[in-house]
């Protein structure tokens, strides 16, 4: 049998409206650029699992933030993706973690994270040899001086903290009590920021600038059994200022706690710390506020006026009370990699590295960092990183200083 | 430091030795019955440990907004009651586990079965961690007390000076599991069935041919050492906060407190316990705080090489 031609017409009109339809289709969809993928090493198992939940949190709030509002621009409104990498309980994990994520997603453009600074220092031996650009919160001045090319070290060090947070809290006091402080009790863990926060209290002349005699001077292994030797010699000495420098949750309870005991907590003892833990939600799970009322920490992030809307969204997707400097800082360091691959305009983990020390911004993903602009020393160093004071004021740790971003006055603590 | 004040902060460390090492003496009491009858090395002791801790912690906050349940010492109730819910626990555990490589079914195995049960408890361990990190999450909680940051004052002992603090919940804690080494102790002494477990310890042959099922020597046995552990983790639930994890921290010094008292011992290892927590506080009031650790296990290294049965390992097992 023979069709007619009209028969053939009409077949090949079909075929030809289908193969259209289909290219109208699925044309846009192979033209969406292929997501740029970024990774986080934090730990999520182990005992610090928590902290690396609520940096996964704020790294993701701004990965939803960056693709909602069009992704990468310079590529075509690539959209990110983030790949997250458990970082462990232990150096030996974070490090092991790395090697995977390097050897597993080659086609990783930069990462951020891992908590600790001795985890950060191990993390970064392997980034380092990937041509990987890893941003970091860790306090550590090591990070920053083994002459690495691809480490980016957000926040202020540690050195730097203690070396000019001193005077500013001296100076506080003196205004607060009319009194200058003249002896200091050092109790601290042998964690790496905190022996990189006191180092030039201890082996450099911030004692001898300051007119500071130093009192007691213990270091401890984490964790702790029991703060009572601990917080003995600090009631033995009576110091005028005590730098307590727990870098746990469990450790903190068990000092100011122990403080409580004695009759020198409740802010009879100006008391200051270093890092986050000291500021920390769970805390409150674990122990009254009043007990922490009054207590200080100097840190390299913390929420500040003019973020109140993703400090809400956050608190509001995350169920946590407030947005720590853990949280703040993946959010903004999601933000710098968009940054950078916006300058970079193509995928490729050394082009980021390379506008990563390029960049010179103050406004954007400045706005996540103290200072309110970026740019990395040759060695890795972000040049306008400053301290920040937080400071337990009536249940919660708010931003104390400096009084320009502040969300409340400091009140130092009355003997 | 003058010697008064030096004296001060020696009896202040010497109480918090007394009562950390108290609360020690008591888990190791657990981890060497179980050693004691079974001849089992269990690494999962310290996450036991921590299932005393989360039940003590989930008890409380479930029951403790009510009117009865709400007093300052439901805390210690709750965690002396962990003790027979994890006895359960840890006869379910033997019951399903621990019986394929132990006792009768040890032999068959290679090494006596001590390759199997290493691995074993070791995997438990591991899959109690992370089953407890899905399920209670990675929050570190604590039992809520106003006694943890209370003390008693004594003194002054000494004109206006030395002045010693006592935490109250740490005391309360530790005259309870003095209690619960002693009620144990003479139970296992005195009872019918202390003495079949302490027969099934002792010879597993002849305690078979007199009668008593070794089997169900070890079940008990194991599910007592689970629950005494337990019964610790839950009086150590106000004063530290824990996680999933917490485990670890505490199986090493126990293995140090049994194996230092004498392996298979309870009076040993009690004091083995007691031992470390004194030694670990006290070494603070004379050594850098870091050195706190060095010193147990100088202790312990010494005892091994002058004395390899532990100080209380002579004669007596499970007695």
């Amino acid at each position: 049998m023979r069709l007619p031609l009209c028969f053939f017409m009409t077949a090949r009109s079909f075929v030809l409206s289908l193969g259209l339809l289909t290219a109208f289709v699925y044309i846009p969809a192979f033209a969406q650029p292929a997501a740029v993928k970024v990774g986080l090493i934090v730990p999520l198992s182990g005992p610090w699992a928590r902290q690396g939940q609520v940096m996964r949190q704020g790294a993701e709030l701004a990965i939803k933030h960056i693709n909602t509002q069009g992704g990468i621009a310079a590529l075509g409104g690539a959209p990110m993706e983030l790949l997250v990498f458990d970082a462990g309980d232990s150096v030996e994990r974070a490090k092991n973690a790395a090697q995977r994520m390097v050897a597993d997603e080659p086609d990783l453009v930069g990462a951020a994270g891992a908590y600790l600074s001795s985890f950060t220092l191990a993390v970064t031996e392997v980034t380092e040899r990937a041509s990987l650009s890893m941003l970091t919160l860790s306090y550590s001045d090591l990070l920053t001086t083994r002459g690495f090319y691809y480490v980016f070290q957000t926040s202020a060090s540690g050195a730097y903290q203690s070396t000019n947070a001193l005077p500013i809290l001296l100076d506080i006091a003196t205004a607060a009590s009319g009194a200058r402080p003249k002896t200091i009790a050092i109790v601290m863990d042998n964690t790496a920021a905190s022996v990189a926060f006191v180092a030039p209290i201890k082996e450099g002349s911030a004692l001898k600038d300051n007119n500071l005699e130093l009192v007691v001077d213990e270091v401890f292994t984490p964790p702790l059994a029991n703060a009572t030797s601990l917080i003995q010699r600090v009631r033995a000495a009576r110091p005028d200022l005590l730098l307590l420098l727990p870098t746990t949750v469990s450790d903190s309870k068990l000092l100011l706690e122990k403080m409580n005991e004695f009759g020198l907590g409740r802010g009879k003892l100006p008391t200051v710390s270093n890092g986050s833990a000291m500021g920390d939600p769970d805390l409150l799970q674990n122990m009254p506020a009043a007990l922490l009322e009054g207590v200080m920490s100097v840190v390299g992030n913390w929420s500040l006026r003019g973020q109140e809307g993703i400090i809400e969204e956050y608190k509001n997707i995350s169920g946590e009370p407030w947005m720590t400097q853990n949280a703040l800082s993946e959010y903004g360091h999601m933000w710098l990699l968009k940054e950078a691959l916006e300058l970079a305009g193509v995928a490729d983990k050394k082009a980021v590295a390379e506008a990563l020390h390029k960049m010179d911004i103050s406004n954007g993903a400045a706005s996540y960092f103290p200072g309110n602009r970026v740019r990395f020393a040759a060695d890795g160093k972000r040049i306008d990183a400053q301290l920040l004071v937080i400071q337990w004021q009536n249940g919660v740790p708010v931003s104390v200083y400096p009084d320009a971003t502040a969300m409340q006055k400091i009140k130092w603590p009355a003997p | 430091m003058d010697v008064v004040q030096y004296i001060e902060n020696f009896l202040q460390s010497f109480a918090a030795g007394i009562l950390t090492g108290v609360i020690y003496g008591l888990m190791c009491v657990g981890l060497t019955v179980i050693f004691g009858v079974m001849r089992v090395i269990n690494f999962a002791q310290g996450e036991f440990m921590m299932l005393g801790m989360y039940f003590t912690y989930f008890m409380f906050s479930w029951l403790g907004g009510y009117p009865f349940f709400d007093g300052l010492y439901f805390p210690f109730v709750l965690a002396l009651l962990a003790g027979p819910v994890l006895f359960g626990v840890g006869n379910l555990v033997h019951r399903g586990l621990l019986q394929k490589v132990t006792g009768q079914n040890a032999s068959r195995l290679e090494g006596g079965g001590h390759y199997a049960q290493l691995v074993l408890t070791f995997g438990l361990a591991l899959v109690l961690q992370n089953g407890g990190l899905w399920l209670f999450g990675s929050t570190l909680v604590s039992v809520p007390s106003e006694l943890s940051y209370s003390a008693w004052e004594m003194g002054p002992l000494y004109q206006d000076r030395i002045i010693i603090f006592i935490n109250q919940n740490q005391s309360i804690a530790a005259l309870l599991a003095l209690a619960v080494v002693l009620v144990f102790a003479r139970y296992m002494a005195r009872s019918r069935l202390g003495k079949s477990l302490r027969a099934a310890a002792d010879n597993p042959e002849a305690a078979v041919y007199m009668g008593i099922d070794v089997s169900r020597a070890h079940r008990i046995a194991f599910g007592f050492g689970v629950g005494i552990t337990a019964i610790g983790g839950g009086l150590l639930a106000s004063n530290a906060p824990f996680q999933p994890y917490i485990g670890t921290d505490y199986v090493i010094i126990m293995y140090a407190g049994v194996v230092m008292g004498g392996l298979g011992s309870i009076r040993g290892a009690f004091l083995g316990g007691l031992s470390i927590g004194i030694l670990q506080q006290v070494s603070a009031s004379f050594l850098p705080n870091q050195l706190q650790n060095t010193m147990i296990f100088t202790c312990f290294l010494l005892t091994i090489l002058l004395r390899p049965q532990g100080l209380f390992g002579l004669r007596e097992r499970v007695a």
